[in-house]
């Protein structure tokens, strides 16, 4: 049974319609994310899950209880916010003691979970401390760890991490994960960051129009996009319009593309390529090949980008068709203007229903 | 916010509101069209532009509203602008000593004119002195000059409104506009008029409403000064027969479409400008540090206004510690006795105890009312709750007295609100809720100003981590709130101290009487009634001072309690 279900929700601010009918599955102690650009309705999802929205339909389980009826301080669902939320008037400890004391917790006891859970995020002894004299990074902790304290039955995080350095980022993602894992926590995790979703997530869903794209794990995700939008907006790819030409070709489904004939394969259970029809095709740029002549495309260097651990070409291929590749390792870099032919395997190339 | 709960405060505000506000506006206005045999009728709202003595009144009334409206402006502008571009000497506690006036009660203020500025006054012993009046033909200031004595007392009370309404639009203003302006090679007077001014007109009309509706329908500077050719003192004097004399009710009506025009005319003018939802240019300070005799300069002129804003509650006070003021330029001698009198006087200590429980009544009403609404507008999501605003902000158009005459009419036997009147013809309950009626669009804005600053994930976080709705308020909302919410209810309380329309109308017998109604009771008693009335005076000033630091060391941002 899934920690967390959500059933057909459908939300409406006014004449907009931020989500379309959303239905997925959290399992218990997963680290689920919930990835998409901004006004994708991810937001909104997570705080119909924490019941500070109210679905215009559809409904919302814990444990295959419903709670769309149930006010937010009765779901156990603690919420770690962008901003923070840290109350002003109180200090570190009062703010991470407050939970529990609206839990009736012993106040010997508070003390102790309160040290306990600061010594979890390493920031021990901290309690008496002013909301104003911590860090970005300080804060997002405290923030953290007040919503831990509670052991909640899922926990909450809207976009955790966007107002730290990218320093504390990288260093704050690990940090988060395990805490989550330790704690053997059931987590929703919205970001924007597509990085952040591949490095941290047990399994994501990506979120577009307020509509669930796909769900897979990152894996999944990356290596078997089942949209051009899946394709684009997780990691870079380059996308080409195409015909198909022979649906059932031994090796896969051969398309026609303005730069010339691929074969590719198809990663969408339920579709057929009919001969003719329209696709798209998502080639990434790590998975082609430069070499100096021959490959199933060849075209001209148009820029080069060296970056140290590769470099980037932007590649024209005939009929102002450009490719981005990018070579790992790089030994030499290739001159602009230089002619280069490009190879790709089968597997690499996603024939994408249009 | 759950819309459920939203839509059922809604109903209960909007219910008090109509109840207690609309009804009896409605009803003032109707038993204007209304003759005594229940017909339909304009034969008395015609009489009021027919009759010479009514139509002199409103004129009169007309007059006093925009000429004082301009001479506040006058005396706003420039000191909003000075405290806007520059730093001078002293200017933190300058700043928040300007907009004392507010709360001085002109009222009190003008018994301390009329004893400078009598035929035996202050002013003319003055003169005497210096040899520049002929003791045998002393001028009567105030007998030739009662309705500019007006102006300025208005003028002097009213302006840090319009002050604290323009010091916000040009805080709101963005440099860069007025910077594009210089570059451009714009001089500094050019750039006032065509930069400066056009885009402060959102805080001057906001402001100059409030100001023009204020001084339009001022009843007690008037009575002081015995001018009655005004139509609030015309209306007041109508009260004792009202039985056989409609026409009260007919410039009420009359006043009230002016002071509603008024209003309505700002708003339109205010939403079409689009200049009042100008975002906040971020932290950028424009002030100039002005150093040596330019800085001390305008720190003269801060300390000029405060001081002639404040000369009239001194020469209450001086009053009321005087054996004998009469014909020389101060006070002969000075003496307590007058205060120890006041406390002995039957009027006094019950007016003191009675304004108390009045004004701390509406207080809590309006807090408790003010807060909901304030809630409803910022926190929930229904529909009409940009209504409610609008509506929460109506008393402000509504004049006093127009409220005031509902109330009297509605509390007469067998009337609507006759069950509001206690053993005795007790005013309290009616009192309480005139006075927070009128002054709930303060508390509103205080608290509307304090949500909005404050991050609404604070609740929700407080929500997410088990502490329900009423608990999450009370240990995190409300204290998040408390230094608006104090501020709000401060100011309402101060208000209700030195309200005259309600006061006057509504309290009828002498053991029920508030401070202002005691004070004017002993204006109009012979012997030492003037000295008495000055004690009380003096006596309130000291509980609204007291009351007012503390709102103006809570309040912070300075602007957003005026502003409609």
């Amino acid at each position: 049974m899934d920690a967390i279900r959500a059933d057909s929700i459908v939300k409406d601010f006014g004449d907009v319609r931020a989500l379309n009918g959303v239905s997925l599955g959290v399992e218990s102690g997963e680290l689920f994310f919930l990835l998409g650009g901004s006004g994708c309705g991810k937001t909104t999802l997570l705080r119909c899950i924490a019941g500070l929205e109210e679905p215009t339909s559809g409904q919302i389980f814990f444990d295959g209880e419903d709670v769309t009826a149930l006010p937010t301080h009765k779901r156990e669902a603690a919420m770690v916010f962008q901003s923070y939320a840290l109350w002003p008037h109180m200090t570190v400890g009062q703010n991470i003691g407050f939970g529990l004391e609206e839990r009736k917790v012993a106040k010997n006891e508070i003390a102790e979970r309160v040290r306990e859970v600061l010594e979890m995020v390493r920031m021990p002894g901290f309690e008496s401390r002013g909301i104003d004299q911590m860090s970005g990074g300080q804060q997002q902790r405290v923030s953290l760890a007040r919503a831990l304290v509670v052991k909640p039955k899922c926990l909450l995080l809207d976009e955790p991490l966007s107002n730290l350095d990218a320093l504390l980022r990288l260093e704050m993602r690990s940090e988060i994960r395990r805490i989550v894992k330790e704690n053997g926590l059931t987590g929703v995790y919205v970001t924007h960051d597509q990085a952040e979703a591949l490095s941290m997530a047990d399994r994501l869903a990506v979120m577009d129009g307020g509509r669930v794209q796909q769900v897979g794990t990152p894996e999944q995700i990356y290596r078997n996009p089942r949209t051009a939008y899946v394709a684009s907006f997780i990691g870079e790819t380059n996308l080409l319009e195409a015909k198909v030409k022979n649906a059932t070709d031994r090796q896969g489904v051969a398309v026609e593309t303005d730069a010339g004939e691929l074969i590719g394969r198809n990663t969408d259970d339920h579709w057929t390529p009919a001969p003719g029809e329209k696709v798209q095709v998502s080639i990434r740029p790590e998975a082609i090949r430069i070499l100096p002549e021959g490959g199933q495309l060849e075209g001209r260097v148009v820029e080069t980008m060296y970056l140290g651990e590769s470099i980037q070409y932007r590649v024209r291929i005939s009929q102002g068709v450009e490719m981005q590749v990018s070579e790992m390792n790089p030994r030499a870099v290739l001159e602009e203007g230089s002619r280069v032919g490009l190879e790709m395997q089968v597997e690499d190339v996603v024939v994408l229903r249009e | 916010m759950n819309s459920r709960k939203a839509i059922i405060l809604t109903a209960v505000v909007t219910l008090f509101f109509a109840v207690f506000f609309l009804f009896p506006v409605i009803m003032v206005i109707g038993e204007a069209f209304v003759d005594r045999d229940g017909g339909l009728t304009l034969a008395y709202f015609s009489q009021v532009f027919v009759n010479p003595v009514y139509l002199e009144g409103l004129w009169n009334a007309l007059l006093l509203g925009v000429t004082s409206t301009l001479a506040t402006l006058l005396i706003a502008f420039p000191l909003a602008l000075l405290t806007h571009r520059y730093r001078f000497p002293l200017k933190s506690p300058l700043s928040a000593l300007i907009l004392v006036p507010l709360v001085l009660p002109p009222f009190v203020g003008a018994v301390g004119v009329k004893q400078m500025l009598g035929v035996k006054g202050a002013l003319n012993a003055f003169l005497e002195k210096l040899g520049l009046m002929d003791p045998a033909a002393p001028m009567d200031w105030l007998g030739e000059g009662r309705f500019w004595g007006i102006v300025v007392m208005n003028a002097l009370h009213l302006y840090p409104i319009l002050y604290m309404n323009i010091a916000a639009s040009l805080a709101h203003l963005d440099p860069a506009m007025e910077e594009a302006a210089q570059n451009l090679g714009c001089s500094p007077w050019r750039r006032l008029r065509r930069i400066t001014m056009p885009l402060t007109m959102p805080g001057i009309f906001a402001g100059g409403a409030i100001v023009f509706i204020w001084s339009f329908t001022e009843l007690g500077v008037p009575l002081v000064f015995d001018y009655s050719r005004v139509a609030p003192v015309q209306i007041f004097d109508g009260l004792k027969d009202l039985e056989s004399n409609p026409f009260p009710y007919a410039l009420v009506a009359v006043m009230l479409i002016i002071s509603s025009a008024v209003f309505l005319l700002s708003k339109a003018l205010l939403g079409r400008s689009r200049l009042g939802t100008a975002p906040r240019p971020k932290g950028r300070n424009v002030e100039r540090v002005l150093k040596g005799w330019k800085g001390w300069a305008i720190t003269l002129v801060f300390a000029g206004v405060f001081l002639l804003a404040s000369l009239p509650h001194m020469g209450v006070i001086l009053l009321s510690s005087a054996t004998d003021w009469y014909g020389s330029v101060f006070p002969e001698q000075l003496t307590g006795a007058h205060y120890e009198e006041a406390l002995g006087h039957p009027l006094v200590v019950p007016s003191i105890q009675n304004s108390l429980l009045y004004a701390s009544g509406a207080m809590v009403v309006d807090l408790v009312l003010g807060l909901a609404i304030a809630w409803v507008i910022v926190r929930s999501t229904i529909r009409g709750r940009a209504l409610l605003d609008a509506l929460v902000m109506l008393p402000l158009a509504v004049p006093g007295l127009v409220l005031a005459f509902g109330y009297l009419a509605l509390a007469q036997e067998g009337r609507a609100f006759s069950f509001l009147v206690g053993v005795n013809g007790n005013p309290a309950a009616l009192l309480i809720i005139a006075y927070a009626v009128r002054r709930l669009p303060y508390v509103v804005r205080a608290a509307v100003a304090g949500l909005q600053q404050s991050n609404v994930t604070l609740e929700e976080a407080a929500l997410s981590l088990g502490a329900p709705p009423l608990r999450m308020m009370k240990r995190i909302a409300l204290p998040l709130l408390s230094a608006n919410l104090l501020a709000g209810g401060i100011l309402a309380f101060a208000f209700a101290m030195l309200e005259v329309s309600d006061s006057l109308i509504l309290a009828q017998q002498a053991e029920h009487f508030p401070i202002t109604k005691a004070i004017y009771a002993l204006l109009n008693t012979l012997g030492n009634g003037y000295e008495l009335a000055s004690a009380l005076g003096v006596w309130a000033m000291v509980f609204l001072g007291i009351s007012i630091v503390g709102a103006v060391s809570l309040a912070g941002k300075r602007g957003g309690l005026f502003r409609m």
